[in-house]
């Protein structure tokens, strides 16, 4: 039973570092790439 | 001749199990006409039941269609990956693209596959023996928690659990029961003063350069940290990045109608088929459906657990409701959450903060799905 355990605690940990690393670069990307202003104005 | 009656005449081949598997295929495809429960998914599904299930049809047996069928596409986890660029290519990922936090949501979400993977092992060769669930059968069982399908049959498949049929199935119905399931444990869990949370409507807006090129992050990101949830997310990306590049509409209209209708069916009647009386009616099956309720109720409090998390940090600016839509049963989910924040405040509009998170979830799921399938070997 603590070998489902680790792979809660695990899989959880995989979950939110691969998560928090794509929200890290998607703020990041937001901030580099401005929105095209579509009048072109 | 030497030829018996029940060598050619299917009735006389009857018998209550089979009887039992051909009323829930009738009920099946009643459900999915008449009170229109996941129709796309019921209909071939219940049609495929039946067609297994009559005695002497040979459609299960070796060199059957259906027999055939399972080989081609779903032992090679092919019809799953082929459904996930049509999915990918019909979700707009913008209004997780303007709220990034809403991720956060759609992780914390995805506790209900660990807590139900644990909850099944418990009950299985984990400890209490009760029920014939290793660890793979356990993991898989979890799947139902990522209310995502074709995830559940791909992660199933490939740890050849018997009860996949069976798990399919029950991520299936409780993704159309999400309406009935959700509510009451977002209530139960929120306070009238955190469903009240007004949140603004419109996000941060993006470019669309940031949406082609977020296909191709997450795929890289997914892929060099859960390289076993690569064919997942890169089939799901893929349909996505056919969708925002903006230059390959045909292709991307195909993926959303063509593609993934003819393997909807043909996933659908291979799933049904699967379905065979001797295999599908044991007391597992039974408890499946009952863990796979689990599931849902225990990714619903997860997800709505962190919103409350978020709603004290931020001072009271994130509605908790939001996070019941981190799984990633989309746009189900989303709607449930945006119409019970209505029936508290008419004037409270969340639906494009749920369907980021609901969307976040769809991309969590998959990296679920990954994680299972890195972890579970490990330690076997």
């Amino acid at each position: 039973l603590l070998t489902a355990l680790w792979i809660v605690l695990l899989g959880m940990a995989i979950i939110f570092v691969v998560l928090g690393l794509l929200l890290g670069v998607m703020i990041l990307l937001n901030r580099l790439l401005k929105p095209e202003n579509k009048d072109g104005s | 001749m030497g030829i018996a009656a029940e060598d050619f005449l299917g009735f006389l081949a009857l018998n209550w199990q089979i009887a039992l598997m051909l009323v829930i295929g009738l009920i099946l495809i009643y459900l999915g006409i008449a009170k229109k429960v996941e129709p796309v998914l019921l209909i071939p599904i219940g049609s495929g039941i039946v067609l297994a299930n009559i005695p002497l049809g040979g459609l299960v047996e070796s060199g059957g269609a259906f027999a055939l069928l399972r080989q081609a596409g779903i032992d090679t986890e092919l019809f799953p990956l082929l459904i996930f660029i049509g999915i990918g290519a019909m979700i707009d990922f913008g209004p997780f693209l303007e709220r990034p936090y809403t991720i956060l949501l759609g992780a914390a979400a995805q506790f209900g596959i660990f807590g139900t993977f644990f909850l099944a092992y418990l009950f299985g060769d984990g400890w209490l023996g009760i029920l014939d669930f290793s660890l793979k059968d356990a993991a898989s069982i979890g799947m139902i928690g990522s209310a995502d399908g074709p995830t559940s049959i791909y992660v199933s498949t490939v740890f050849e659990s018997s009860y996949a049929p069976a798990i399919v199935v029950a991520a299936y119905s409780y993704m159309a029961l999400v309406p009935i399931i959700q509510p009451p444990i977002m209530r139960l869990m929120t306070t009238r003063e955190e469903r009240l949370v007004k949140m603004p409507i419109k996000g941060k807006k993006i470019s669309q350069r940031t949406k082609i090129i977020f296909p191709l992050v997450t795929i890289l990101i997914v892929g060099f940290l859960a390289p076993k949830a690569t064919p997942l997310v890169g089939f799901l990306m893929f349909g996505n990045l056919l969708r925002e590049s903006g230059v390959v509409n045909r292709l991307s209209e195909a993926a959303q109608n063509e593609m993934a209708n003819i393997v909807t069916i043909l996933l659908g009647l291979t799933v049904g088929g699967m379905m065979v009386a001797s295999e599908f009616l044991k007391p597992e099956t039974v408890m499946i459906f009952v863990i796979g309720l689990i599931a849902f109720s225990l990714d619903t409090a997860a997800g709505v657990l962190l919103g409350k998390l978020m709603y004290m940090v931020t001072g009271g600016k994130v509605n908790p409701l939001i996070g019941a839509a981190g799984i990633s049963a989309f746009p189900m989910s989303a709607r449930v959450v945006h119409k019970v924040g209505l029936e508290e405040n008419p004037h409270n509009h969340l639906l494009m903060h749920a369907a980021g998170a609901n969307t976040a979830g769809q991309i969590a799921s998959v990296v679920a799905g990954g994680a299972m399938l890195m972890l579970v070997p490990l330690f076997s």
